[in-house]
């Protein structure tokens, strides 16, 4: 069974005249990693809203068409009861840890549905060193860079041990090092874990070759789904406006002219430099 | 950013701030009623004295002593309306009983003033915020609290970066009448204001998603306990409360005028 399903949905913010989301209908496997990508307005973010049910229960307005997330319907159950199960990712570090340290961060989700302390101390520090913060635990948020106060934010949304993650641009707050970084936290809790991820991103030179499932957004509605390879492949994507690796954009000009590398579209230039060296290598 | 330094807070460990914040309340209560009961200078210089060592023990000597300043002008004020006071109406001439007595009412505002910075620069905001959860006050106002907390040193420098972008367009904040000048601010103030409403909606969006509200039995991470500086303080609490009951009942307290 799939661990989200939606089907149909269409979402209208209180006010507005026209819907946010146009007809989606989408499909995500357990332990999958989902790349959602798309021009900005499209609509990402309020779809990520509709997964722990933020959408329709704490932006209001209308909601049509059917959602399931890990079996369960989000339009009659309570964001709170959603957490469990599903943990979300913001934009901005700095406005989702409220604590005056990182460890009361982590530990506020499991506070709130009330887990006894010695349990709530054991997956607290599970959380905090999954994603590599458990010596700075005692520090307040202000005194840590933004890409640690974002892996305090995944760790605290970690630590409830949701099915799915999903983090809408977790890094365009990020200096390119520290986005890479928190690129690979999630990539080994999506392998380590089975934790299936779905992550909202531009930057597709660094995440496509973690993922196998992409979504390509335009405009509310889904435009393109499926496997990453052949969907940056296709020309409809870049006419979209997707920010297609450069590797992918190299590895087609090349074929234009002929140069046939391969049959696997490469998505990251480690890929593609493997290939090359394949075809450049002497032959005897 | 130096100025909003004195609005960060860092977690110090010494034998004091590791004291229950409760415990720590309970004694600057204490002191408050010996303060209140004694109004004969020698006692005062005691309760004045004896918490010396606090501050010591605590290393905020520095904090308390710029504390003590700041009271100053204060307790001058009380000095000088007491001495004045009873010049006029005891025939128009000091008496050392006199200066004396408006020493001792000048002194109980310092004793006051000394207990309660002692508790606020050794008690650091979590262990305050812990505190207000464990005791009957409602989670959302102890959430608040902290929360405030958190944001004030982030607000502050929004608010700093907002003033050195709005001045490197040609706002000029110093200028003007005071009227002007309180306009002035208008250009700061709003763009704060709207990104502090725009912060608050995220904040309730993360809070949400992370269970807020999920069950009235909640739980917490830390549990405040007493450890043998908590007992020892207890201690020091009640041979304060005893002694001060006794020696304001059976000792004769003398006046310094009578030692000369
Ligand atoms: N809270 C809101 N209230 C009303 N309209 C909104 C709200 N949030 C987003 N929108 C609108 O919904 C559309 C999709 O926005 P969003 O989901 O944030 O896109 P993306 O994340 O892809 O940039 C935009 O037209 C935006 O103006
Ligand atoms: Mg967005």
């Amino acid at each position: 069974m799939a661990i989200i399903e939606t089907k149909n949905l269409t979402y209208t913010y209180p006010g507005a005249t026209k819907p946010s989301i146009v007809d989606v209908s989408i499909k995500v496997e357990k332990g999958e990693f989902v790349l959602i990508t798309g021009p900005s307005g499209c609509g990402k973010t309020t779809l990520c809203r509709t997964f722990n049910g933020l959408v329709p229960h704490f932006y209001q307005g209308e909601l049509k068409g059917e959602i399931t997330v890990a079996g369960i319907d989000t339009l009659k159950h309570h964001t709170y009861e959603m957490a469990k199960h599903v943990g979300l990712v913001f934009q901005n570090p700095e406005n989702q840890l409220f604590a005056l340290s990182i460890e009361k961060d982590v530990a506020f989700g499991l506070e709130n549905v009330g887990v006894p302390r010695e349990e709530m101390r054991r997956k607290v520090d599970w959380a905090l060193n999954q994603t590599g913060i458990y010596d700075i635990r005692e520090r307040s948020p202000h005194e840590i860079s933004g890409g640690q106060q974002q892996r305090v934010a995944i760790a605290s949304v970690l630590a409830m041990e949701p099915e799915v993650i999903v983090l809408d641009e977790p890094t365009s707050f990020l200096d390119p090092l520290s986005a890479e970084k928190i690129f690979e936290v999630i990539y080994k809790l999506n392998k380590e874990q089975g934790i299936t991820v779905i992550l909202v991103e531009h930057r597709l030179d660094l995440t496509a070759k973690y993922s196998n499932h992409l979504i390509v957004m335009d405009h509310g509605a889904v435009r393109l789904e499926g496997d990453p390879r052949k969907i940056l492949a296709s020309e409809e994507t870049r006419l979209i406006g997707v920010g297609i690796p450069k590797a992918t954009l190299l590895y087609q000009m090349l074929k234009k002219e002929g140069l046939n590398l391969g049959d696997q579209t490469p998505l990251s230039s480690e890929e593609l430099a493997d290939q090359l060296l394949e075809a450049l290598k002497p032959r005897d | 950013m130096s100025v909003f330094d004195g609005l960060r807070f860092r977690k110090v460990h010494s034998p004091i701030h590791n004291l229950d914040p409760r415990i720590k309340f309970v004694y600057v209560i204490a002191i408050f009623v010996a303060a209140i009961i004694f109004y004969q200078i020698i006692p005062l210089l005691i309760l004045f004295l004896i918490q010396i060592p606090f501050v010591l023990l605590a290393r905020v000597q520095r904090q308390w002593l710029r504390s003590l300043r700041g009271a100053a002008f204060l307790a001058t004020f009380i000095f000088v309306v007491n001495v004045a006071t009873t010049f006029f109406t005891s025939g128009y001439h000091f008496t050392a009983p006199n200066i004396e007595n408006a020493a001792a009412m000048t002194m109980r505002f310092v004793v006051l003033v000394e207990s309660f910075s002692v508790f606020f620069l050794t008690t650091s905001p979590d262990h305050l915020g812990l505190a207000l959860e464990e005791s009957r006050v409602p989670y959302e106002f102890a959430f608040a609290f902290t929360t405030a907390v958190r944001f004030v040193p982030v607000l502050a420098e929004e608010a700093q970066t907002i003033m050195d972008a709005q001045k490197a367009r040609g706002l000029e904040l110093e200028k003007g009448g005071i009227l002007k000048r309180i306009r002035n601010y208008v250009p700061v103030l709003i763009p704060l204001i709207v990104s502090a409403i725009r912060r608050s909606l995220e904040l309730a969006e993360a809070m949400e998603s992370r269970a807020w509200g999920a069950t009235k039995k909640r739980t917490n991470l830390y549990a405040l306990k007493l450890h043998k500086g908590d007992y020892a303080l207890v201690a020091i609490i009640v041979g304060i409360l005893i002694a001060t009951v006794y020696i304001r009942l059976y000792v004769p307290i003398p006046t310094i005028a009578s030692f000369f």
